[in-house]
């Protein structure tokens, strides 16, 4: 219907200027995608360079002997491995935390009329603390943390993740809940299932997509964040590995392969995850605003 | 429905319970990791060190606007935000409006568009130092390679370039992202206005003018929305890239607040500013979402 309407209008305007913009539209998609990419792939050939060929001019692009000494001297040699371990327990932990947490909370505001207004109010002030700046909250949780003798423990980043990420999944499944019709949970109640049995047995089968979604953004922001994760860690035993990557930048400027291969592997899960959650993309980006 | 309202709602204490039981974690969470936290940055802000012991005031606060690094940082911050979005709107409008069609590979382009803005920052920044590096930078060298004199081009050395750069570096990440929402708010426009603009006669731009941008213009506030209050914040990247500098001349206040908290220890001063911070990008979203709220539906 749409493509019919277009083509109908497409052909009320003149053949010639139509095709000079399909021309254009092929020009425009291929420039945004080398501008897109080529940045990205540069990163990855200088960490399968030698050193030799990484200081090289003309840069070669394409033509190179690769190798994958930088991987094994930032991973066996150095303390990468440790940070990639600290980022995926802390990762994996905070999102689990605030799946479950976050879950409960948002069935309660999507299915239970609450007095008071209590379900907008509710919903709107777990936004709001959302749409903090980091740096404003960073700098008491540093303290607290000092406090609790919690600095430079998987603990502190585990604790601040979930706290993070915790607005965003009950904004996005309450959103998921709200799309579900009620009828599915009374004809549970009527076979004489309690209401978190038809929670359980019921409506959250039938949420898994949305939920699958919801854990990946949260993977996905946990495994990046940079922040919280500088100001509360500092040593090798608590590090994840933005952080692990940023002290290299600044410290060691000359070792340019070994920072390239840290940066492509943490690159691997974000590829894997973004791409499984294609679907959701712009609806878990705008914390469901917009259901693109 | 008469049904389904006794089922859900919360007449008694009784079925409160419920509720109340799955709310409470979440709500405890949020209390302990974002209100408290927030009350006792007002404490320190509140508290000044000086020879005599703590001074409970206003001092902090007084400090902001005699304090030049404070109000230069904050320029910075209108600046990048401001030039960054403006960039990212038009280029990613102009490339929704191009690209909303069938146009083969269009699954492949998506999923590449996602790619920058799914990065961590950090990485963000270690793939720009990479590029924009003067000496072995593959911009620099390919500008090399077709003549162009490139000993000036010191991108983010340069007190001059620094800023520019990343500026850019922002908009390659999140351009992508402004395209995907803006082509989703696109796609739901129906067709019949466009039809009757077909039938009055209307010109492209017409079209353009009165049907499309007045039915994107809820995606186009809250894609702006979303993108001002991450500019605003921004930390990450030129943390990596330029560490606020050469100088002081990439310095934003997120950078600022991090320095003197984390640097100098100064942390009532810091949070003096963050409340800055916290008052700008409050009020910028209150506006916003008031505008957004004006649209009809």
């Amino acid at each position: 219907m749409r493509t019919r309407t277009r083509e109908k209008y497409q052909s009320a305007n003149k053949l010639a200027h139509s095709k000079a913009t399909a021309l254009l539209r092929y020009v425009a998609l291929v420039a945004a995608l080398l501008f897109s990419l080529a940045p990205v792939y540069w990163m990855l050939t200088i960490s399968l360079k030698t050193e030799v060929e990484q200081f090289a001019s003309p840069p070669p692009w394409f033509v190179f002997t690769p190798t994958l000494e930088h991987y094994y001297d930032a991973f066996v040699a150095r303390g990468f491995g440790d940070y990639l371990l600290t980022s995926a327990i802390v990762t994996v932990a905070s999102t689990a935390c605030a799946l479950i947490i976050g879950t409960l909370a948002a069935y309660a505001l999507a299915r239970f009329e609450l007095p008071w207004r209590l379900n907008r109010r509710l919903s709107l002030w777990i936004l709001s603390t959302r749409m903090f700046p980091a740096i404003v909250t960073a700098v008491p949780l540093f303290l607290m943390m000092r406090d609790l003798r919690l600095l430079n423990t998987r603990a502190s980043l585990i604790i601040v993740y979930t706290g993070f990420n915790l607005p965003f999944v009950v904004w996005m499944m309450r959103g998921f809940f709200a799309d579900l019709p009620r009828d599915l949970e009374e004809a549970a109640l009527v076979d004489g299932d309690s209401r978190l049995g038809a929670l359980v047995r019921v409506v959250l089968p039938l949420v898994t997509p949305g939920l699958a979604a919801t854990a990946v953004f949260c993977l996905i922001v946990s495994w990046n964040e940079f922040l919280f994760a500088l100001v509360l860690t500092q040593t090798d035993a608590a590090m994840t590995l933005p952080v692990g990557i940023a002290g290299r930048v600044t410290q060691y400027e000359i070792k340019w392969g070994v920072m390239s291969a840290a940066a492509s592997v943490a690159i691997i899960p974000i590829l894997v995850f973004a791409l499984s959650v294609q679907k959701y993309l712009v609806r878990g980006l705008s914390m469901g605003a917009v259901k693109g | 429905m008469q049904k389904s309202r006794r089922f859900f709602s919360a007449l008694n204490k009784r079925e409160l319970l419920l509720p109340a039981l799955f709310l409470a974690p979440a709500l405890a969470v949020l209390l302990a990791l974002s209100i408290y936290p927030l009350i006792y940055s007002i404490t320190i802000s509140l508290q000044q060190e000086t020879v005599a012991g703590i001074t409970w005031g206003l001092g902090n606060f007084a400090r902001l606007f005699s304090d030049n690094f404070f109000l230069t940082a904050l320029g910075h911050t209108f600046i990048y935000a401001i030039s960054a979005l403006v960039c990212e709107f038009l280029l990613g409008l102009g490339l929704a409006l191009l690209l909303n069609n069938q146009i083969r590979g269009r699954g492949v382009f998506r999923a590449s568009l996602l790619i920058p803005m799914m990065l961590p920052s950090v990485v963000v920044g270690v793939v720009w130092r990479l590029m924009l590096n003067p000496n072995f930078g593959s911009i620099n060298g390919t500008l090399k390679q077709i003549g162009i004199n490139t000993e000036s081009l010191t991108w983010t050395a340069s007190p001059k370039l620094a800023m520019l750069s990343v500026i850019a570096v922002d908009v390659w990440q999140w351009t992508p992202f402004v395209f995907l929402v803006l082509l989703a708010g696109l796609q739901a426009i129906p067709q019949e206005p466009y039809e009757a603009a077909l039938i009055d006669g209307s010109s492209r731009w017409q079209t353009f003018w009165h049907v499309t941008l007045p039915l994107l213009k809820p995606s186009i506030l809250i894609v702006l929305l979303l993108r001002t209050m991450d500019l605003l914040r921004v930390f990450d990247q030129i943390f990596i890239l330029t560490e606020g500098g050469p100088g002081f001349a990439t310095e934003t206040i997120s950078l600022y607040i991090y320095r003197t908290a984390f640097r100098f220890f100064d942390f009532g001063y810091a949070a003096a500013m963050s409340f800055v911070l916290l008052a700008l990008t409050n009020v910028i979203s209150a506006i916003y979402i008031r505008l957004i709220q004006a649209e009809p539906n």
